[in-house]
């Protein structure tokens, strides 16, 4: 049992700093010209061999400071009380369609429809104008991870991922799989760190005696049966988790959990980023890109994150449970979320996605992605099932043979 | 294949044979249950290696956490003796994503 001092020292701290506090992750620069910091160019755009924003005229190439440090993310998880948010996990307002940017430039109004872009060319002057401020429709994340592995990579790895897997695959993916399609993605992510107490509380049980009997079955017949005699326990664990950068799905579209439309859980699988590295959200590095929009605020998506505090509390119980040898049955859990901390991270992912042509829509939609920092790949491919039925036919049968030879020969020797 | 093993299943012979174990007649419903678990076995096999259904980030292990003040309450309440099974009834230490009662904790 956690002792009454530590509990009631807790509950204080989280009652005395249960106000939410915001931290200000907009970058100080006004929506418009986002220049590079050497000559004062606007056409920038990120690099892959150079892995950092290199501006087209100067050739100046950097990158943006990383997010954990610019901003103070990085402090100490154990002091964390209340929720601590960043300012790009604000609630999304939905109406937030278009902007109007002026260009410092030559003072044109530029319309920018902010729902499926940050940027747009001056049409006077040919100045690049983008969305620096955190405008609040999800699409300005707090930080981002910049591409790692470069689009021939990924399309080498796609292709080897799907090259082992063509025997059973369905005919028309074969003859449709272009792996040339592949889009290099930002999809936003929660990164969320948490300070909390857990509790768990069940019944375990430990093999005390283990003994055989044999009993008499019918005239000649004999049975052996083997019995195990246990001491019941009631069994509790109560500690302190610190959870440094969970990570959980901020677009609807990419719900793990929700495979119907597309393979989500192939896009949850290429886990884990390296969050830690993400640098201060600028513009350019989402360029030549396609991003996902956030669409999903905190309180969407708190629930999950508990159940995730929760089951990573049970993961930490398991190797101090060893000595219950027949198993502990968890019977009630809990969490006191002492301090969080929320940060929107858009991540990046190398995605080719395929949807049967000959289903048209609705159908589901495949995918293989890499995770375009460490490379993980995992992919859906459709499969032909008369394929496997004939594969699984045949191998079944031969089983079926080689069980006949083995059980009847065993039927006439006993 | 799997309307086979259903009706096999529910014949009164299969069952006889399954329980006479004493004798050699087990040998007789081999090949009727190697034919169909290969069957399953290799369906299920292919179908997972292609589609990746269930794989998941195991969030739950990979992510860093530091666990400290763990307290615990372990105590003896009873006996639970001549059991068939070497493990107990309902174990889900091993299964970290099923949600259990929720408890309030201070």
């Amino acid at each position: 049992m956690l002792g009454d001092e530590a509990v009631a020292g807790a509950a204080q701290a989280a009652r005395k700093h249960s106000s939410n506090r915001i931290i200000d992750t907009s970058s100080s620069g006004t929506d418009g010209l986002n220049k590079c910091p050497r000559c004062g160019g606007t056409d920038i755009q990120y690099s892959l061999t150079a892995k950092a924003l290199v501006c087209a005229y100067c050739r100046h190439s950097w990158n943006e400071e990383n997010a954990e440090q610019a901003f103070g993310l990085d402090s100490s998880i154990a002091e964390l009380r209340g929720h601590t948010m960043a300012s790009g996990t604000a609630d999304i307002q939905e109406d937030l369609t278009t902007m109007t940017l002026k260009c410092q430039g030559c003072g044109a109004e530029v319309v920018i429809n902010v729902e499926q872009q940050l940027q747009a060319r001056c049409h006077w002057c040919r100045q690049t104008l983008s969305i620096n401020s955190q405008i609040p429709n999800g699409a300005v994340p707090d930080a981002v991870l910049p591409f790692h592995l470069t689009r021939e990579e990924a399309i080498e790895r796609i292709d080897a991922f799907a090259g082992k897997r063509k025997a059973f695959a369905h005919a028309r993916f074969k003859e449709e799989f272009v792996p040339d399609n592949v889009m290099g993605v930002y999809i936003p992510y929660m990164v969320v760190d948490g300070n909390m107490h857990a509790v768990l509380q069940g019944t375990g049980e430990v093999t005390t005696r283990q003994y055989t009997v044999r009993r008499r079955v019918g005239k000649d017949n004999y049975v052996t049966e083997t019995y195990y005699d246990a001491d019941v326990y009631s069994v509790q664990r109560a500690f302190d988790l610190l959870v440094d950068d969970l990570t959980v799905e901020s677009a609807q579209r990419f719900d793990a959990k929700d495979n119907k439309q597309a393979t989500n859980n192939i896009l949850n699988a290429v886990q884990p980023y390296d969050t830690e590295k993400a640098v201060a959200y600028n513009s350019n590095y989402l360029k030549n890109f396609t991003s996902e929009r956030r669409d999903l605020n905190v309180r969407d998506v708190d629930d999950e994150v508990e159940d995730r505090f929760l089951a990573i509390a049970r993961a930490k119980a398991s190797p101090t449970i060893g000595r219950y040898d027949r198993g502990v049955r968890w019977e009630q859990e809990g969490v006191a979320v002492r301090g969080t901390r929320w940060v929107s991270v858009y991540v990046p992912v190398w995605l080719y996605s395929y949807a049967d042509s000959a289903k048209g829509e609705g159908s589901l939609v495949h995918y293989i992605a890499v995770n375009a920092r460490n490379g993980n790949t995992m992919g859906s491919v459709p499969v032909s099932h008369p394929k496997i039925f004939a594969v699984a036919c045949a191998a079944g049968s031969v089983a079926a043979v080689i069980g006949a030879v083995v059980g009847f020969g065993w039927f006439l020797m006993g | 294949m799997l309307p086979l093993l259903a009706e096999l299943a529910a014949d009164p012979a299969t069952a006889m044979l399954l329980a006479d174990s004493d004798s050699g007649a087990i040998g007789i419903a081999f090949p009727f249950l190697a034919g169909p678990g290969v069957f399953i076995a290799v369906y299920v096999g292919i179908y997972r290696y292609y589609r990746n259904t269930d794989k998941r980030h195991h969030f739950e292990k990979e992510t860093e956490v530091s666990v400290g003040n763990l307290k615990q309450g372990d105590r003896r309440v009873g006996t639970n003796n001549r059991q068939k099974s070497r493990s107990m009834s309902g174990r889900n230490s091993t299964e970290h994503l099923t949600r259990v009662r929720r408890i309030k904790v201070q």
